[in-house]
């Protein structure tokens, strides 16, 4: 086979898988407008979930340039003040795995393995806007190694690529002071990418009360959830949206939706754990909702964690102000990826104490192995104490749902024995 | 009047249980095929008439197994791990906390508490290694009937340390024995010993009941070869109650009460 053929073939696997791409988010979306809950208060989030996530839409909706981000540990404000948008990159495609799968190892972050195969599929370079830069804190081994991973996928993005080191064990002082020097580089590093030597101590003030606005109304969305009136698939659609469009644009949809959700679910409580669940691979939620759970409370990154809850300061000087940051985005977060975690496991244990659910559902998607390897720890707590649990694998594939099913199934009839 | 029928729609067989007074009366199998609906109706049909009822003395019906929300006659469907532990349950006259579970296509330890209820339950992944797939394709690589196969174990004296129970790799491995003229006998041990040592694993310390009985059901625990491997990788009895395949279509039936 020649070169021309060569590329002409792959140009037709390529558009063959574009093509199935574009229908396994539209046949998502036409379930989600299609359910009895539907509401024109959602129909935001569905949209902004339709519309594509390549940087020439983000950019325009947002009228800022966008950075692509890996986790979620950088703080948003700081891009905020720079004036860019933060873009959470995340592969929800089934079928775009197809594409990066013959050159990746055959167990792997699914999730990641859809973002590469995504990305593959050039739908920056088709609108002709790529990411003005990509920030990438060292968090688990797929993370820390996604460039090399691009690079070998033949990915054509190519803006600089900064990462933050990660310092793993959370409650060291000599690992606060690490991370905040981190937040100093991004700092430069976003200077340098923007051109602007300062950025004024009241715009980062007003960006951090942006966020802050945007936390408060998003935890009276939790508190909702808490009582049984969020679905966790809505949940996880406005969430999962977090990174479309402008936070005060989207704050104020979420204000409007909290207004939408009055019908409460019966259905045993469960808190969902584990990896996240992205747009548009809702199957477990589908499966959940199928076999009659309802979650009630979730620490998915994708979910509840998109933020890192409320950031406090008494220092009003720039320095304290990104202190204040550094330390929210470091000690808030409960990623598994941090040696020293154990807040995250007695997140969990304290309220199955106090009834607020009925068990624990763990979520692993194969080869995500922070995610694993932590289920072992908090299986083994819960059950020391009596309590429910149960750990799904699954990977990027509708294969599974059945036994998926029986699973929830069962387990719906042990906690309601 | 007063028959129950239940049905368990399973990937590779579709059973069914009669029952009078929570008794079986009847039962038999047949392999799932396309237009499993029709199947199942063909065996409440074939009950009907052996048993000489009439259609009318059926009360209910209850479908459980991956194929359950195929059976449109079906009043009640239930899920196929709790449907297992209530039958084994009643069967065992309240003495069962642990089952295993070999099906077509999936492993299931399910651990009971007193009451009969699941206290937890673990499944294997979505592949065959270990399951009554695996067994089907031994038989047909070994050229080996799997009704033979607990007999030929016991000839073996020592098994066959066989690395895989994955369907795929396990037929080049068998292959390559075979041609180097290792007995079929021995291989057969191998090969019940590497799905004891599989279960074995899902069981976990954890599962592993401290007291109460442990059992054998589902197509596969009909073979004495892998019920005395299984016994010897857990240094525990491990019991099998007759008809072992039946326990979860009978089960079905139990949660119609
Ligand atoms: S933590 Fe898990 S889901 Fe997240 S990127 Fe790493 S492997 Fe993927």
């Amino acid at each position: 086979m020649n070169n021309t053929q060569q590329d002409d073939r792959e140009g037709r696997i390529k558009k063959k898988i574009f093509d199935r791409f574009e229908d396994e988010t539209a046949q998502e979306i036409k379930n989600l407008k299609s359910r009895p809950d539907f509401s024109p208060e959602l129909e935001y989030f569905v949209d902004l979930l339709a519309a594509g996530r390549d940087p020439a839409t983000i950019s325009e909706r947002t009228g800022r340039p966008v950075v692509a981000l890996m986790c979620l540990q950088a703080p948003l404000e700081l891009f905020h003040v720079f004036g860019l948008q933060p873009f959470k990159i995340f592969g929800g495609a089934m079928v775009s795995q197809r594409l990066s799968a013959p050159q990746l190892p055959a167990i792997m972050c699914p999730m990641l393995r859809s973002a590469l195969g995504e990305l593959q599929l050039d739908l920056a370079g088709q609108k002709g806007q790529r990411f003005l830069a990509w920030v990438a804190p060292t968090t688990c081994d797929w993370v820390v190694k996604i460039q090399d991973m691009m690079e070998v996928c033949g990915i054509k993005e190519k803006p600089p690529f900064h990462r933050l080191e990660l310092p793993h064990m959370k409650d060291r002082d000599e690992s606060q002071e690490r991370w905040l020097e981190e937040v100093y580089l991004l700092k430069n590093f976003l200077s340098q990418l923007t051109g602007q030597k300062k950025i004024k101590r009241q715009a980062l003030a007003n960006s951090m009360s942006l966020y802050q606005k945007s936390w408060h109304v998003f935890s009276k969305l939790i508190d909702l959830k808490r009582i049984g009136l969020v679905p966790e698939l809505w949940f996880m659609v406005i969430s999962n949206s977090f990174f479309f469009d402008d936070v005060e644009k989207w704050t104020t949809a979420v204000e409007k939706a909290l207004l939408t959700f009055k019908t409460k679910n019966e259905s045993p409580d469960i808190f969902l754990a584990g990896s996240p669940i992205f747009f548009p691979n809702l199957k477990m939620l589908h499966l959940l909702e199928e076999a009659g759970l309802n979650v009630s409370m979730d620490d998915l990154c994708s979910s509840e964690r998109i933020f890192p809850g409320a950031v406090y300061f008494d220092d009003v000087s720039e320095h304290g102000l990104l202190k204040a940051l550094a330390q929210r985005y470091h000690q808030g977060c409960l990623c598994p990826t941090f040696a020293d975690n154990d807040r995250r496991i007695n997140n969990i244990i304290a309220p199955a104490h106090k009834d607020l659910f009925k068990g624990v559902v763990f979520h692993v998607l194969k080869g995500c192995h922070p995610f694993d390897l932590e289920s072992l720890t908090l299986e083994s707590r819960l059950k020391d104490q009596g309590l429910k649990f149960i750990k799904l694998e699954t990977d990027y594939t509708s294969e599974d749902s059945q036994t998926l099913l029986t699973r929830l199934e069962a387990y719906r009839s042990a906690l309601t024995n | 009047m007063g028959y129950k029928i239940g049905l368990d729609l399973g990937s590779t067989a579709i059973k069914m249980v009669l029952v009078k007074n929570n008794e079986i009366a009847w039962s038999r199998k047949v392999p799932t095929a396309p237009g499993q609906e029709a199947l199942a109706l063909e065996l409440v049909k074939g009950a009907v008439s052996e048993c000489g009822l009439k259609e009318s003395d059926i009360d209910q019906i209850a479908a459980t197994g991956y194929g359950k929300k195929l059976m449109s006659a079906a009043g009640h469907t239930v899920d196929e791990i709790s449907a297992n532990a209530q039958g084994l349950h009643w069967l065992s006259e309240g003495r069962c906390r642990t089952i295993i579970n070999i099906g077509g296509q999936d492993l299931k330890v399910i651990n009971l508490n007193e009451n009969g209820r699941i206290a937890d339950f673990k499944m294997n992944d979505k592949c065959a290694a270990g399951t009554g797939r695996f067994f089907e394709q031994a038989a047909r690589i070994l050229d080996t009937p799997l009704e033979s196969f607990g007999e030929m174990s016991k000839l073996a004296d020592e098994p066959l340390e066989l690395n895989s129970t994955c369907v795929v790799f396990a037929e080049s491995e068998i292959v390559s024995l075979l041609a180097k003229g290792v007995p079929k006998e021995r291989i057969i041990k191998g090969l019940h010993h590497s799905v004891a040592r599989r279960i074995t694993h899902l069981l976990g310390n954890r599962n592993t009941p401290k007291s109460g009985d442990i059992y054998l059901d589902g197509g596969p625990s009909q073979n004495p070869g892998l019920l005395e491997a299984l016994e010897d990788e857990l240094l525990m009895e491990v019991k099998v109650l007759p008809n072992p395949q039946f326990t979860v279509a009978f089960g079905a039936t139990l949660s119609l009460n």
